[in-house]
């Protein structure tokens, strides 16, 4: 049954690329900073998919916006939102899901970890994203941390906790 | 008499929790028929079509197409017998019409000429043509339903299966893909339809199943079915309830 | 994705709608990536045959403004970030941050350049049929080791049929839960699982439709390779990109 496993792997990922693309469209509007769902789906991508197909799901994801659909932030695509200055973080998302899946992996799929894994692989996105920032803005480090990283600490301290417990529940649902 | 395209003899399938799908179900299936296949919901309907193109493999028991075991010729017996499924919104894979008619051929690695040939004839066979541009999911219930029959035909089935091909569509959208499968019967192609409501096309068709827990009860001329429908959870159709001719839907 | 941006493919009859994509895509590229070199004049020229040309696909340059918003913002913020930090002649200076003349029109320019590049790719989207992007993709990648180009490409389709299906089940959801004043929920993390929980869930489900659909149509990753439909004017289109380029990075 290793072709249709295959199959099924490849029509999940393929979901997911979707939801990530849907995630930077679709906000919770919860105090001053709307939830943005994005990085949500990538961690979830990661914890669900494993370090292949999650890693596959990111790459596909980047290359449609890279190659002109619609997919990024605010309904931009290209070279230029891909290099552009939030261009960081998109790129982060790779080495992200990739972390993510593997230490949750690694570790045995339970939940305690799977939250270790998804604060390493959200770190990961801004230690990609906010030196990006700095060397296209031209800011200082500091004000590139107070702008690109404090703002979004809270709201990804709940999406984390919230993708650990969707994990649990979907795990058992996809047969993974 | 025409041989039996489809073989299925003591079939019985139990899920993974243990739950009894099909209870030896023995058919034979011949060219040309036009068969109702009725039951309530849970009835077993669904799995029993599925295991007629390979989608599920038998607990016990064999399904042969064209006399070939399907569990080895699968390619073969996909290409046979065409499935159209309840949703049409999550089996399209293509971001036009046309594109999503021509995925089957894609994936038997038909040449492209071959290929925009095929889409484009069935198309305009269906009255689709117009649309072939379109996103799928932009179109209405029955030009979706139409389709999908469309993705189905271009493979050159013997053998179209239909699981509730006129659920969630109005009256116009019935009638629209009433008069495509009719179409079909009239070109000779083996139809199963399983629904719940055997309404529209219970003038029409030439054999009734009429299946309850996974096990088949009834088996024949759906007229005469008629009156014992409702002991199994299947409506009965108007013109019988109110004791009147039975009358086709379609002029 | 009609209904979240504007910026999707518009069907037109220009000739950039029947370039080649894959030539589309390289001189979007190499406007994208000369425009990093360019001066004030020849960002400007660029821009104007940029707004020009999108206003031929229908879309206006002040709607374009109005999707664009976080992203001007971000753009302004950069301007802003470099207009103080680049060392010159002092034009004003606040709380000790000095606005310099040499800082205006560095962050000027880098603004205008990010600006053009965002347009380019807007043209590309909006000119481009996503099953022609996914062609092109594809064809991109086959020469490039260990990506299996034919499952890249069959992913972005399944991406692409997902987007609605998503879109239209999360509307659903959050509508039904309204309904029932889910509003009132303050607790963060039980709000944002009382949307993504039933969603996916619900996609999850069509996921597997899906996986079943394909089977039935024989997919295989071994499939008819994609066509391409060249207009004949993708030569004048390359020497005219090529001067283009060549006036970006000159003057
Ligand atoms: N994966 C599964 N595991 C266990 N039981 C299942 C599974 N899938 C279906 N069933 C059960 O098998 C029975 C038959 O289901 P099936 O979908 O074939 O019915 P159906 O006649 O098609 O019904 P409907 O009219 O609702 O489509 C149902 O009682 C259902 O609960
Ligand atoms: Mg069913």
């Amino acid at each position: 049954m290793t072709a249709s496993t295959d199959l099924k792997m490849t029509v999940y990922a393929s979901l997911f690329v979707a939801l990530i693309a849907v995630g930077a469209f679709i906000a919770i509007p919860i105090g001053p900073v709307p939830i943005v769902l994005q990085n949500l789906f990538v961690l979830l991508a990661g914890l669900l998919l494993g370090p292949v197909w999650g890693l596959a799901c990111v790459a596909v994801y980047l290359i449609i916006g890279l190659a002109g659909l619609p997919v990024f932030a605010g309904g931009t695509s290209g070279l230029g939102k891909l290099f552009g200055p939030t261009g960081g973080y998109l790129l982060g998302y790779l080495p992200c899901v990739f972390i993510t899946a593997s230490v949750s992996k690694g570790l045995g799929k339970k939940t305690a970890f799977d939250i270790l894994a998804m604060v390493l692989g959200s770190l990961i996105v801004y230690a990609a994203g906010v030196p990006w920032l700095k060397a296209v803005t031209g800011m200082s480090l500091e004000k590139a941390v107070m702008a690109g990283m404090v703002p979004f600490l809270i709201g990804d301290a709940l999406k984390i906790v919230a993708a650990a417990f969707l994990a649990k529940t979907l795990r058992p649902l996809m047969k993974l | 008499m025409p041989t039996a395209i489809l073989d299925i003899q003591d079939l019985s399938f139990i899920f993974d929790d243990g739950y009894i799908g099909l209870n030896r179900i023995s058919l034979s299936i011949r060219q040309g028929e036009f068969i109702i296949l009725a039951g309530k919901n849970g009835s077993g309907k669904t799995t029993f079509l599925r295991h007629l193109n390979g989608l599920l493999r038998p607990t016990s028991g064999r399904v042969r197409v064209n006399g070939k075991e399907i569990s080895t010729h699968l390619i073969e017996t996909r290409k046979t017998v065409g499935m159209v499924f309840q949703d049409p919104d999550t089996q399209m894979v293509g971001d036009t019409v046309f594109d999503e008619v021509a995925f089957g051929p894609e994936n038997l690695k038909q040449p492209r000429a071959l290929i925009n040939e095929k889409v484009s004839r069935v198309l305009k066979a269906l009255n689709l043509f117009h649309l072939k541009d379109r996103h799928p999911s932009t179109l209405s219930g029955g030009e979706k339903r139409k389709t999908a029959i469309a993705g189905i035909l271009v493979m050159d089935p013997k053998v179209i299966v239909f699981d509730e091909p006129f659920s969630n569509l109005d009256y116009p959208g019935i009638l629209q893909v009433l008069s495509t499968l009719m179409d079909l019967h009239r070109a000779g192609q083996t139809l199963i339809i399983a629904t719940h409501d055997i309404e529209p096309i219970v003038f029409e068709a030439g054999r009734m199943i009429i299946m309850e827990n996974g096990s088949v009860m009834e088996d024949g001329a759906p007229l005469d079915l008629v009156p014992c429908l409702e002991s199994y959870g299947v409506r009965e159709p108007c013109f019988s309830k109110f004791g009147l001719q039975p009358r086709p839907w379609q002029k | 994705m009609a209904e979240i941006t504007p910026f999707t493919y518009r069907p037109g009859d220009s000739s950039l709608h029947f370039l080649d994509p894959r030539l589309k895509f390289f001189i979007v590229s190499l406007i994208s990536v000369s425009l990093v070199g360019a001066g004030f004049i020849s960002t400007g020229i660029c821009f104007l045959m940029l707004v020009l040309s999108l206003k031929k696909t229908g879309l206006h340059f002040f709607s374009i403004l109005k999707h664009l918003k976080l992203f001007l913002a971000l753009l302004f913020f950069i301007f802003l970030a470099r207009a103080v930090t680049t060392q010159g002649d002092i034009l004003v200076s606040v709380y000790g941050l000095a606005l310099t003349r040499q800082g205006l029109t560095e962050g000027g320019l880098v603004a205008f350049k990010f600006f053009a590049v965002m347009l380019t790719g807007l043209m590309f989207s909006v000119t481009t049929r996503p099953s022609s992007i996914k062609a092109a993709v594809q064809w991109f990648l086959k020469p490039v080791p260990l990506v299996p180009e034919k499952r890249v490409a069959v992913m972005i389709s399944l991406a692409l049929c997902f987007l609605p299906v998503i879109l239209r089940q999360a509307k659903e959801i959050s509508d039904a839960q309204n309904a029932r004043c889910a509003h009132l929920q303050k607790n963060p993390v039980r709000k944002t699982m009382g949307l993504v929980l039933p969603l996916l869930k619900r996609t999850v489900l069509s996921a597997d439709r899906l996986v079943l659909a394909m089977e039935s149509r024989c997919y295989r990753d071994d499939r008819t390779d994609p066509e391409f439909n060249p207009s004949g004017r993708e030569p004048l289109f390359l020497f005219g990109t090529l001067a283009l380029c060549l006036c970006l990075l000159l003057c």
